[in-house]
């Protein structure tokens, strides 16, 4: 009998129980923007309870050997652009039927009302965010920055430079700095001798660069005085000054725009209850909504009609607009990031950049 | 009357008529069977949980097959090419055949292995195959029309270095070398020439770390060896509760003493050791990776020479020193070789943890905290070149295997003890 007894523990305990749970999961990077997400998205959502969040550090790593080894765990991914693109051309993702996505208020199709065209089938609208260069106030006494090659003169602005370990949008910005018009800035990328006077406008804030790859760490090394200026992603800087009372000062001239994506993997486990996410993630109202929690903008262009008929819109009763990273007053000197350019020389460039960091 | 043995003629018998020899051969047979199923659940957990996932993904530091399956009738045309001249029609054609009968995803698929080989690729191959149903012959012209980089040599001479099924590309590229278009072997790039730098960085790192590590836990070891039971109960807790404390939270404590308006560079400034513009710099930098690494390992080293030295019998040191050697001389010349298997397996396991460690560089590192680790894990989630990481990968388990073996012939692996 005690053996018996024993050998069935055994063997419960060796029995897997994959009992799939009925919750969507999400895949997104955590902290205030993710905090947005939920109560944007997941709250009003018809049954918040089936939908459960996970935080990761970006990357197609896991969601490739997730796809590869026929073991998908995740659903929903929040992709950066350039790995939307990537993914979906390499059948990571699903390709979605865009007829069942909501259209505006006014009747407008999604895809219409997208800001930007919708690069492939697979992606579904999030938000714009960018790298914005901030200080805190008081650092500098007499003239302030306002420009983007302010950050890059350490003579006239002194103090380290917190920039992050990655080249994205750091080329972009040392070129506008040196000079090149905004609309020029991918035709000079994509010679070498671009890329070179890039590096070479990069070099003078060398000795003084203090670097960082997680999203919160510059607010941290500005407020700490260990650098007097840095990048940063703007819903992050945003968050401290809405939320904190932080007294920063976003510097939106030479702002690089990004995208971020939405996608579903291939294989889902929950398929169809994703995909009816997906859609009310998307919506005028949902894409408005997340605009509350923190400032990153909208990609469709009627959730921005509804965000300005309804200031102070921000959660706090204060305004938002003026923190949304694509208004339209700051377009003209915002360098919107070409993620395809990314796509097929990031990984040369960022060889690169790793080497000049190492020197 | 003497009870002498019988001679007996003929094998040994077992009571049961069975040869002895047969009967041992047997009993011993089991004895082996049932060690050998103990031993089959860990084995068998190592094979398939460990050696062959790994194994898989270290072929792929050599792998280049799947190109040469997506693109078969390019290559043959490839090597009809002189690759001087202008590229022919029928090497647009082949591509043509190519790109038509391939799956969306394999083309995909494809298209990111050639950006590795040749920047570019990705989209040219991209838009291309977007608009391949509505080529029509001549199809040189017809690419040409659809993108002018399809005329350039470049892109036609890079499929050079993808055409092998197995190809050595990967691991040259990890220690900057890479293949010309003709497959010879050049240096890399001299913009991009990374990794030799971040190998000698993370192997100085280790030994450094190593050093520090044996320099401060051998005194620490010998006194919590030393003491009586209750002070030495009290220090072991000293030693072990930051090993319990999250790796994240001592990072971030250390950050708050060692930064520029740290802890430490307020104190000195305040005492007036140093003044306000000449404060050290121990953070985000080599100094600060060293010193946050020593203080996370430090418990490694610790704990091995700790146990060795608890269990020498302190007669020898008295016998020593009765035989008319000093103190200082008893300690080297008796005390401290017999501690030599507890540092050995102190520095192999602080040496073998830090040379892998790359999150607490990237955190205090700054631009010195890129460590090939970081390189691997930015190439497994972020360019997505596993061919790559797989290669640095094989490279680091072959030069822990070396210098395994090195320290083996030094030491002696059986001269390791843990306690």
């Amino acid at each position: 009998m005690k053996t018996f007894l024993k050998y069935t523990l055994l063997a419960s305990v060796v029995a897997v129980t994959t009992a799939a749970q009925a919750e969507v999961n999400i895949v997104s990077w955590g902290g205030a923007y993710t905090a947005s997400q939920q109560k944007a998205y997941q709250d009003t959502y018809k049954d918040p309870g089936s939908i459960n969040f996970i935080n990761y550090n970006g990357g197609l790593g896991e969601v490739r050997t997730q796809v590869e080894s026929g073991n998908v765990t995740w659903d929903i991914v929040d992709v950066l652009p350039h790995e939307g693109r990537v993914g979906c051309d390499e059948g990571l993702f699903e390709e979605l039927d865009r007829s069942v996505f909501k259209p505006a208020p006014d009747g407008t199709s999604m895809e219409d009302d997208m800001m930007i065209k919708l690069p492939n089938d697979c992606v579904v609208p999030q938000i714009f965010w960018s790298y914005v260069p901030f200080y805190q106030e008081g650092t500098f006494k007499g003239e302030q920055p306002t420009t983007i090659a302010d950050f890059f003169n350490v003579k006239k602005f002194p103090g380290k430079r917190g920039i992050h370990t990655w080249p994205n949008a750091l080329i972009e910005m040392a070129l506008a700095a040196d000079g090149v018009a905004i609309k020029d800035i991918y035709k000079v990328m994509s010679t070498d001798e671009g890329i070179d006077r890039a590096f070479k406008m990069l070099d003078k804030i060398k000795n003084d660069a203090v670097f960082w790859s997680a999203g919160s760490k510059p607010l941290e090394l500005v407020q700490s005085g260990e650098v007097s200026m840095a990048l940063a992603y703007n819903g992050r800087v945003g968050a401290a000054m809405l939320s904190e009372g932080a007294k920063f000062v976003p510097v939106w001239d030479g702002q690089v725009l990004e995208e971020e994506w939405l996608v579903l993997m291939k294989g889902a486990p929950h398929r169809k209850e994703a995909i009816d996410f997906l859609v009310h993630a998307s919506t005028t109202e949902s894409q408005a909504l997340q605009a509350k929690y923190i400032n990153y903008g909208p990609m469709r262009a009627s959730a921005f009609d509804v965000m300005k008929k309804g200031e102070p819109w921000f959660h706090n009763g204060k305004n938002i607009m003026e923190h949304m990273p694509n208004r339209p007053e700051v377009m003209a000197r915002t360098i919107v990031a070409n993620p395809e350019w990314w796509a097929d020389y990031g990984d040369s460039v960022a060889e690169r950049y790793t080497a000049w960091m190492g020197q | 009357m003497s009870a002498t043995p019988e001679t007996i003629d003929g094998p040994l018998l077992t009571a049961d008529g069975v040869p002895l020899k047969a009967s041992l051969q047997k009993s011993l047979r089991r004895a082996k069977l049932r060690a050998a199923l103990l031993v089959a659940p860990p084995l068998l957990f190592l094979i398939f949980l460990f050696i062959i996932p790994i194994g898989s993904m270290l072929t792929r530091s050599v792998d280049d097959t799947q190109i040469n399956k997506v693109l078969p009738r390019t290559f043959e045309a490839f090597d009809a090419w002189d690759k001087k001249s202008d590229p022919p029609e029928a090497l647009y054609e082949a591509m043509y055949l190519d790109l038509k009968n391939a799956e969306k995803i394999e083309i995909g698929q494809a298209s990111t292995r050639m950006n590795y080989a040749e920047p570019g690729w990705r989209s040219l191959v991209k838009v291309t195959a977007r608009r391949i149903k509505k080529i029509e012959p001549p199809y040189k012209e017809a690419f040409i029309k659809i993108d002018d980089r399809w005329a350039e040599l470049t892109y036609w001479r890079s499929l050079g270095i993808m055409k092998d099924p197995i190809t050595f590309g990967y691991y040259l590229n990890a220690v900057d070398l890479d293949y010309d278009f003709d497959k010879n072997i050049i240096q890399q790039d001299e913009n991009r020439r990374v990794y030799n730098l971040l190998w000698w960085r993370t192997i100085l790192v280790s030994v450094i770390v190593t050093l520090a590590c044996l320099i401060l836990a051998y005194p620490v070891s010998y006194l919590l060896a030393t003491l009586p039971m209750r002070y030495s109960n009290l220090l072991m807790i000293c030693v072990l509760m930051p090993f319990w404390t999250s790796l994240l939270v001592r990072i971030v404590a250390w950050m708050i003493m060692l930064q520029q308006n740290g802890v430490v560079n307020d104190t000195l400034v305040a005492v007036g050791i140093l003044g306000d513009n000449n404060r050290l710099e121990m953070m985000y930098n080599f100094n600060g990776t060293v010193i946050v690494m020593t203080q996370i390992l430090l418990p490694f080293m610790i704990l091995p020479i700790f146990s060795v030295m608890k269990t020498i019998p302190p007669s020898y040191m008295k016998a020593a020193q009765n035989l008319g050697a000093t103190p200082t001389l008893a300690f080297i010349r008796v005390y401290m070789p017999q501690t030599v298997p507890g540092v050995g397996a102190g520095c192999i396991l602080v040496f073998i943890v830090a040379i892998g460690y790359y999150i607490t560089p990237e955190l205090v590192g700054g631009k010195d905290g890129r460590l090939i680790g970081n390189m691997v894990a930015y190439h497994m989630q972020r360019s997505l070149n596993w061919g790559l990481a797989a290669a640095m990968g094989t490279i680091l388990l072959f030069m822990i295997l070396l210098l395994y073996w090195i320290y083996d012939k030094i030491v002696g692996i059986d001269n390791m003890k843990m306690g």
